[in-house]
């Protein structure tokens, strides 16, 4: 083996494999990093920690002017909602139920009364990100609801603020009875106490329990069944670009911005196939630097070649030290791309730990085994060649 | 191998010449293993072809050429390897050797294939050609005559049933050329193989058993 590795070392030019070396390091450092960024990245844009904490999101049919006017439906029909349903992104599919009947409600502190019109909207009650009290639906007793936290900061930080009233803490609030007048088409009108139980993050409406609603509704309104007009979707991962565009076809709009999130990660998506692309081509035009190297360095050494095939060497035999010589190549420049990735992500990574403190680390491993693979490919296609090209000099003319 | 037969065997580049006088082309001829056979040649009457053709590096030609009667047009290329490592063993007219080896180097790139000899019998063979104070000079800066030397130990330092010694002696004294054909005649006779030998006048003085005129 030495001997021979004396013979054909003979032309190896340092320049054009150097050449290679670094052409394909450059590839291979691009492919790696752009798979490992999209892998450490995406958590910040999905996941529980991540921008998109929630896993539900809320459609409606968007609003537009000549809906309006037209007094078009802005319903979900049961198709839709089918539709919806067969989604991969979809786990559950719930509708909001509105008030068919109208509701006023009002409270008294302290000798002070207040009171307005208002509506309830229910669904089913595993969208509800807070437990209803047991037996809340048992008539005659109170009405439990619940509010969005957002109308209580609105109260607190706005209202209560410049007209120099009490804040409010959630505890309080539910102390406070309410008195719920509904009325129905045919004038019945029902009278019921009210409390608020809690406060949701999740809902952006006056929630009572489906079960509640159900029977209040079919007892004063009994012809109305309407159609819902928001939906609550639970999603595999409210990140997922695929939601963005199934929106977008049927002209849904989503209640606050989850479909921002969707977007970035669809951007995060195209640049990183960009890139990898890049990283790739870059990879191919230094494997063609090498094979192009090699094959002149056996054409130069077609003479020694032959005659070491002609005193028995096998075609193997010979083509070894060179196979050789690019897998060791090729390996170096994993190792060292390895070796670069974890210095580069290392710097990264403390920036997007900066701007997102509970992200988790991404998994390194399957950047480590398309690195392999990529450098198995690469290795294995110049052995290849190089064998093809002393077959091809070997045979007899 | 125990035959090598050429039946109506002609280089292609002769295929336009209707005159062609030889002991050797358009013939049916048979090497045998264990005889000495020698082909006189003058320049230009395909010596180095018939080489070449036997060596299993050329193909041009027409006719048959087979071993123990199977055409070697149908030897696969792994197969030649076997044969050029254990059957076949040659000496090229070119010598075909590594000028950017030293000459023990040489003789080690073949050695180390097929582990035939110990370094101890080599280093005689170095010894008795006069070529000792060589072993470890580059090819490159050594005479003609002293690289056939090497070539000729090269050579022997394999199994074979024939050897093809194309101009072995054509740079070496009488002196010298009594040693080779010595040590090459000592050698074949003890592994039983045919030895065909080529020249185009300066010979090694040998009890051949034929002689073609090429």
């Amino acid at each position: 083996m030495k001997l021979i590795w004396k013979l054909l070392r003979q032309h190896v030019s340092v320049g054009q494999l150097a050449g290679f070396f670094f052409a394909n390091l450059l590839g291979m450092l691009i492919v790696l990093l752009s798979l490992q960024f999209y892998e450490d990245v995406l958590p910040a844009f999905s996941g529980e920690d991540g921008v998109m904490k929630n896993t539900y999101i809320i459609l409606s049919k968007r609003i537009a002017a000549v809906s309006t006017l037209s007094g078009e439906a802005q319903t979900f029909s049961e198709a839709d909602i089918s539709d919806l349903r067969r989604q991969g992104f979809v786990r559950k599919v719930g509708a909001f139920t509105a008030s068919q009947f109208q509701v006023y409600t009002s409270i008294s502190m302290g000798g002070v009364g207040m009171g307005t019109d208002m509506f309830f909207e229910s669904v089913p009650d595993e969208f509800v990100d807070l437990q209803w009290p047991e037996a809340s639906d048992s008539e005659g007793g109170e009405v439990p609801i619940i509010l969005p936290r957002t109308y209580l900061a609105l109260y607190n930080f706005g209202f209560a603020q410049t007209k120099n009233l009490p804040k409010l803490s959630e505890g309080v609030v539910s102390l406070i009875p309410m008195d719920l007048r509904l009325r129905g088409e045919d004038g019945r009108e029902w009278r019921l106490r009210g409390r608020v139980v809690g406060f949701s993050t999740r809902l952006n409406t006056v929630l009572v329990p489906e079960s509640f609603m159900q029977r209040t509704n079919a007892e004063l309104a009994p012809g109305a069944a309407a159609a819902p007009t928001r939906l609550i979707v639970e999603v595999e991962n409210p990140a997922d670009d695929a939601i963005a565009s199934y929106v977008q076809q049927h002209g849904y709009e989503l209640e606050d911005d989850s479909l921002e999130a969707g977007r970035a990660t669809y951007f995060l998506k195209v640049v990183a196939a960009i890139v990898i692309a890049v990283g790739l081509l870059i990879s191919a035009l230094s494997f063609y630097i090498l094979m192009l190297s090699v094959y002149l360095l056996v054409q130069k050494n077609a003479e020694k070649l032959q005659n070491l095939l002609l005193i028995g060497y096998s075609r193997a035999r010979v083509a070894w030290p060179y196979q050789l010589l690019t897998i060791l190549l090729n390996v170096l420049v994993l190792l060292l791309a390895i070796a670069l990735l974890f210095w580069v992500r290392s710097l990264y990574l403390e920036r997007l730990w900066q701007m997102f403190p509970a992200l988790s680390e991404g998994s390194v491993d399957n950047t480590l085994l398309i690195g392999v693979a990529l450098c198995s490919f690469v290795s294995f296609m110049n052995a290849l060649a190089i064998r093809r090209k002393i077959s091809a000099i070997s045979r007899p003319r | 191998m125990n035959k090598i037969t050429l039946h109506n065997t002609l280089p292609l580049v002769f295929a336009q010449r209707p005159d062609v006088a030889s002991d050797l082309w358009r013939q049916d001829v048979c090497f045998e293993r264990g005889h000495l056979y020698l082909i006189e040649a003058a320049s230009g009457t395909g010596k180095s072809s018939l080489c070449a053709f036997l060596a299993g590096y050329r193909r041009d030609y027409s006719g048959t050429i087979a071993f123990d009667g199977r055409d070697i047009r149908q030897v696969h290329t792994f197969e030649w390897t076997g044969i050029r490592r254990r059957q076949l063993s040659l000496i090229f007219q070119e010598l075909r050797l590594f000028p950017e080896l030293t000459a023990w180097e040489n003789v080690q790139l073949k050695n180390q294939l097929t582990h035939f000899k110990r370094d101890t019998e080599l280093a005689t063979w170095f010894e008795a050609l006069g070529i000792a104070d060589k072993r470890d000079t580059l090819l490159g800066q050594m005479s003609f005559g002293q690289q056939q030397r090497v070539a000729l130990i090269r050579a022997l330092c394999q199994p074979f049933d024939f050897l093809l010694a194309d101009e072995p002696v054509s740079h070496l004294d009488p002196a010298n050329c009594h040693i080779v054909g010595e040590l090459m005649m000592n050698e074949a006779r003890r592994q039983g193989a045919g030895v065909i030998v080529t020249s185009i006048g300066h010979h090694m003085d040998l009890p051949y058993e034929k002689t073609f005129k090429l």
